[in-house]
């Protein structure tokens, strides 16, 4: 007798757990740095983002394909005169994050974590469903 | 008694398929940010009924489950055409409906044992 695929149904909202999870992590570090002039390599934070992709064939739930640094939007130029970091116009180059865009950016992954949590509920639900088939 | 060999049948083909429509679901809504990804659909109701009215064992038996890519809805800026309120809706369609075999299978085994138990 096949009670099937619940298991299988675990894994994959428990993946949109963890893709949404380190999402979140690459946001909050965006956003902890959204004023860094100097990193490790010298220059500027440049802002990370993360690249989702669809697993295999078949629904089998979401990866992290990599997380990159965002080489499109281009670094800021702010007149900053007294800063240490400021060239001989007076100019300080800026990391690359917006703040706004970082929230809402964190509400949509915060969306989609608390989606993929109501899914696992579901599927505690229906395991406990099934197990009572044994009483 | 003829027909209840059939009834088993048409529950676990059922159960099989809500089975995999809740696995679809979950899938959609995992990769509710995904970009370019569409949504998949289960459907199997028609074919079930089908299956059973014209007391079909071998199709039941064997239950092709149809998963497919609707294609049919709007896609948004990132290419991605998942809207969580409506995996949520059909996620609890599916449920009820899953719930309502299981019992079912509960039921009939629980026929079974009184069957079984009269007749010793």
């Amino acid at each position: 007798m096949a009670v099937n695929g619940v298991g299988s149904s675990v894994d994959i909202a428990v993946s949109g757990l963890r893709a949404q999870s380190q999402r979140m992590q690459v946001i909050a570090e965006n956003l902890a740095n959204a004023h860094t002039t100097r990193t490790a390599d010298g220059g500027p934070y440049r802002r990370r983002e993360v690249v989702l992709r669809a697993g295999g064939d078949g629904p089998s739930g979401v990866t992290i394909e990599t997380v990159r640094p965002d080489m499109e939007n281009p670094l800021q130029r702010v007149r900053m005169p007294g800063h240490p970091d400021a060239d001989a116009d007076g100019y300080v180059t800026m990391p690359n994050v917006s703040i706004p865009s970082e929230m809402m950016n964190l509400v949509v992954a915060s969306r989609a974590y608390q989606a993929n949590a109501a899914v696992l509920k579901r599927y505690q639900d229906s395991v406990d469903n099934a197990l009572e088939l044994l009483r | 008694m003829g027909g209840d060999g059939n009834v088993i049948q048409y529950i676990e083909a059922g159960l099989r398929a809500t089975g995999m429509r809740g696995k679809v679901l979950a899938d959609n809504i995992a990769n509710m940010n995904t970009p370019d990804f569409r949504r998949r659909a289960v459907e199997f109701e028609k074919i079930l009924a089908q299956a059973v009215e014209d007391g079909d064992l071998e199709a039941l038996r064997n239950f092709e489950i149809d998963v497919t890519r609707p294609m049919d809805t709007p896609v948004g800026p990132n290419g991605n055409d998942v809207d969580l309120d409506r995996e949520v809706g059909e996620m609890i369609k599916n449920s009820a409906i899953r719930k309502t075999y299981m019992r079912l299978l509960g039921k009939v085994y629980d026929q079974m044992e009184i069957a079984i138990q009269t007749q010793r």
